[in-house]
């Protein structure tokens, strides 16, 4: 037992939660303003594709001189590139679902396959390899051995708490999710909140897509989330909604990853069932078996005003 | 909305553009090389960044220029003509410009392969080898085309110009909606080839500003000509088909789960879990082929059906979403699914549990399905041993005869009836000599075998189930207006249980296709089972707005585009999974009602437009009256 419950499996623990805390914690906000959020896989693997893309085009003309050419800022411009792009596909589903008031699970899933199939289109025309970007020499660094976005994530946690229950546009996002119209009554700009919203929900699974393709790989793989989205949304799910049951969630979901990879030939359990319980554990809860989750009230209804 | 100056000035300037298209586009292409490189003929010259020749190249040209000068014509008589006060004189005006449009499109075209075919015929009366011949891969190109869609669109025009134009529109909306996003998805996806791709043959080149938009103009037609292509085949034809077949039986489901107000995107789960259970009792079944084969198609109904069926009572017992449901039951269907396929041995806490289902080998596989309990290939149907049989026609012919004929009966009897006589004229054609027919090697090598048939059954199950019985109505109430459903005395829990179990069953029996019919290459489970399937049933559905005809038109739409992909991959360098790109973005289009105004998706909305149409057209006919 101590040859797998040890140290490492912390380190992984932590490791594996959190891309899926940043992007629970987006998909919250979302969510909570009323907008239902499934494409938070496809906003992941869009970030990480903006993020190895745009590192590798930034570093090429660093690498002609010197092939190990360490540049600062590159990573950190990566990351931004898969924020923007993260963002912007988030606006996307916002405009969808909210202007033109489209159903909010189609227009996700139809996110979701544009993340399978857009980035392949890219990467045939820059790297002629339908499956995986060039591997980049700047990655994001290591601070105490984790990845500055590990750390980032963790101190989402207490701010998107307050930002949610004790600023007013916290309590206004929450008033949008539960009672739109009684909301629009005391002057809240119902669709304003929405849009920011999900485009924050965006941008930070554009982070958590960074951390996967420059902070814990080297490059961009073809659906390299391998649906971590969905594992948050779980998470969200599990968390009820709520900042600290997410951070509960997710980390528990992140140890079961941990512990799936570390239990790989092992004789404890068969890794391939413990990648399953986050989804199992979710269900019975959704269920009511496990204490009961409830969605915001107005979740997934466009809002007409 | 029509004959207002907004809708003047997007003619006009939609008009302009188009004049500018039409100058500049390639209206034929006489000759292409493999990797796409071609002669293009564009009204003023001809383009070629590789610079090939044709043997009497004013022929080509001449054709084409006048061709474009006629457009030039039309398109400035439509517009003045738009500019009519009298809406019935615009109409006629541009029914007249359309129809004169589609047949100068009809003589470009005779003209344009009467050249080849002549260039072609010289050329082997001088003795080139057939395979040799000067012109190759010859088509019409964006010109002809935008000219033939141009007509279609002056006659559109033309019957918005009439009373209730606009009502006459949205009364298709079924169509107009999943057409339209398809063109917009189409725009976009050319928009993305163009930016992301250099022309054929012009790579490194810096060709003069015209000549380079003419050779991306040529890029983007050839792309989609390419998606297109196995239309004109047989092998592609049965190439689309193959993958269609699978398409069909997701798009049904899904499709299945939209008609009664359920969102299933637990289809790659049902797959999975049909595609275990067909695999189970193909391989393990003890029994002769003709009775295992049957129950193993029963199998993977049943086994989509089981994982539909879950959230279904979650959602009836405990008003659990299904879409999280389902969502988190893909996974765990993925984790059973590798757990039966990747070992045989397994450790809990030390104690050792062994599993038969693994084969013998490093590759995580099941073991396979024994000869006679295989799904035929559907030219093995068709066609054995080199004729053709009669048991297919008859078959179709008799059970549709049959149906026909006893039209006095109730639906279940004459359903039953055709089905013996399906099965009777199946018996008896088999008996009857065929004429012998010659299979080419690029047919026999298509792998589409006869879940095809099972999927034919499967839309005519969606038809009649859905519209045709009294459970299919209730169901069909159930989607429409739960509440109103519930106080006419549906039991909807028990209706949603059921509508998701059906829904995954005719998920699961998209393994008959995979599994039972070797659509993998092999008759077992192998990692490369494509589940995603599931998701594109979405698409499938969406595009065809669940109706039967729609699903499989749509879910054929997607088999040529899918398989014209390969094409694409090989020829230009595009990675197929512009197909994916595509679908999304109908998906995406379709959802968001096209982007266009809300009367094409609201059904309320929509039927104050008639309304409002007929109220019009009898004020106009009290109007004459009284005159």
């Amino acid at each position: 037992m101590s040859d797998i419950f040890n140290l490492a499996l912390l380190g992984i623990t932590l490791r594996s939660t959190a891309p899926l805390l940043l992007t629970a914690l987006g998909g919250m906000f979302s969510e909570r303003s009323g907008v239902t959020n499934i494409a938070l896989e496809g906003m992941i693997l869009f970030g990480a594709a903006a993020a190895a893309i745009a590192v590798d085009r930034l570093e090429a003309p660093y690498l002609v001189s010197d092939p190990n050419a360490h540049v600062a800022w590159i990573p950190w411009a990566g990351v931004l590139a898969a924020v923007l792009v993260g963002g912007a596909v988030a606006f996307v589903h916002a405009l969808v679902s909210i202007r033109y008031k489209a159903d909010q699970i189609v227009s996700g899933t139809a996110i979701n396959l544009l993340a399978l199939g857009g980035p392949s289109l890219l990467l045939k025309a820059f790297y002629n390899n339908t499956t995986s970007s060039q591997e980049v020499v700047n990655r994001l660094p290591l601070w105490f051995g984790f990845s500055p976005l590990v750390y980032l994530a963790f101190i989402m946690v207490p701010v998107a708490w307050w930002v949610l229950f004790k600023t007013p546009w916290g309590l206004r996002l929450r008033a949008v999710g539960e009672h739109p119209e009684a909301a629009d009554t005391v002057g809240v700009n119902v669709y304003r909140m929405r849009y920011t919203a999900v485009v924050l929900s965006g941008v930070m699974a554009g982070l958590a897509g960074a951390f996967l393709s420059i902070g814990f790989l080297n490059q961009f793989v073809r659906n390299m989330s391998a649906g971590q989205g969905f594992i948050a949304l779980a998470a969200l799910i599990f968390g009820k909604w709520h900042p600290l049951g997410v951070l509960g969630a997710t980390l528990l979901f992140g140890f079961f990853r941990a512990l799936a990879i570390k239990l790989q030939g092992g004789e404890v359990l068969p890794s391939v069932l413990v990648e399953a319980f986050p989804y199992l554990l979710t269900m019975l809860v959704l269920a009511g078996f496990i204490g009961r989750s409830r969605p915001p009230a107005a979740i997934g209804k466009p809002y007409e005003k | 909305m029509f004959g207002t100056t907004f809708s003047r000035l997007l003619f006009v300037v939609s008009n302009t553009v188009l004049l500018g298209l039409l100058a500049l586009a390639p209206w034929t292409v006489p000759k292409r090389d493999f990797d796409g490189a071609a002669l293009l003929v564009t009204p003023f010259g001809m383009v070629s960044p590789r610079a090939l020749q044709v043997p009497g190249p004013e022929h080509f040209l001449g054709s084409v220029t006048l061709g474009f000068w006629v457009f030039a014509l039309l398109v400035v008589l439509a517009v003045v003509s738009f500019f009519h006060p009298n809406p019935r004189r615009r109409a006629q005006m541009l029914y007249i410009l359309g129809g004169i449009g589609l047949a100068v499109f009809a003589l470009e075209a005779v003209l344009f392969y009467q050249a080849v075919y002549s260039v072609n015929s010289a050329a082997l009366a001088a003795g080139t080898e057939a395979n040799r011949l000067p012109l190759k891969r010859y088509a019409l190109s964006l010109g002809a085309y935008l000219g033939l869609f141009y007509s279609l669109a002056l006659l559109l025009a033309a019957r918005l110009q009439l009373p209730a134009g606009l009502a006459f529109l949205v009364r298709y909306r079924g169509v107009v909606v999943p057409l339209f996003s398809l063109l917009l998805a189409s725009l976009f996806g050319m928009l993305v080839v163009a930016l992301l791709t250099p022309a054929p043959g012009a790579k490194g080149l810096t060709l003069p500003l015209g000549n380079a938009i003419t050779a991306k103009l040529d890029l983007v037609t050839y792309t989609f000509q390419l998606l297109f292509s196995p239309l004109v085949s047989l092998p592609g034809w049965f190439q689309s088909l193959l993958l269609a077949t699978p398409l069909i039986f997701t798009g049904l489901g899904v499709a299945f789960g939209f008609r009664a107000g359920l969102f299933n995107i637990g289809a790659p789960g049902q797959l999975t879990l049909g595609a275990i259970s067909c695999m189970l009792v193909g391989v393990y079944m003890p029994g002769p082929g003709w009775l295992v084969l049957p129950l193993s198609i029963v199998a993977a109904a049943l086994g989509g059906a089981l994982w539909g069926a879950i959230p279904g009572w979650l959602k009836a017992r405990f008003g659990a979403h299904e879409v999280i449901n389902t969502i988190m039951m893909n996974y765990i269907a993925s984790s059973v699914f590798l757990f039966i396929i990747s070992s045989n041995e397994y450790k809990f806490f030390g104690a050792t549990l062994r599993l038969p289902f693994k084969a013998e080998g490093f590759e995580a596989r099941s073991a396979e399905i024994p000869e006679g309990a295989r799904l035929p290939f559907l030219l093995s149907t068709l066609a054995p041993q080199g004729h053709l049989s009669w048991a297919v026609p008859l078959a179709v012919v008799l059970a549709l005869g049959v149906y026909a004929f006893f039209r006095r009966l109730d639906l279940g009897r004459r359903l039953l009836l055709a089905a013996a006589a399906c099965l009777a004229g199946f018996v008896a054609g088999g008996f009857l000599p065929g004429p012998p027919v010659e299979i080419s090697p690029a047919l026999r090598s298509v792998r589409l075998n006869d879940s095809f048939f099972i999927a034919v059954v499967a839309l005519f199950f969606y038809n009649f189930y859905l519209f045709r019985t009294a459970g299919g109505y209730e169901l069909r109430a159930l989607g429409f207006a739960p509440k109103a459903a519930e106080y006419a005395g549906v039991n909807i829990g028990r209706k949603t249980i059921l509508a998701m179990a059906i829904s995954g069953a005719l998920v699961g029996l998209a393994a008959t296709h995979y599994v039972a019919g070797g659509g993998i290459d092999e008759y077992r489970l192998k990692q490369s089972l494509p589940v995603s399937v599931g998701f594109d049933g979405i698409a499938v559905a969406l595009m065809g707005q669940n109706t039967p005809t729609g699903v499989a038109l749509s879910a054929l739409l997607f088999g040529v585009l899918l398989t014209g992909g390969l094409q694409l991959n090989l020829q230009l360098g595009i990675s197929r999974e512009l197909v994916t790109v595509l679908q999304a973005l109908i998906v995406l289009f379709i959802a968001a009602g096209g982007f266009l105004p809300r009367y094409f998706t609201d059904p309320l909305k929509a039927a104050e437009v008639e309304t409002e149409a007929k109220a019009s057209r009898e004020a106009s006919h009290t109007g004459k009256e009284a005159c």
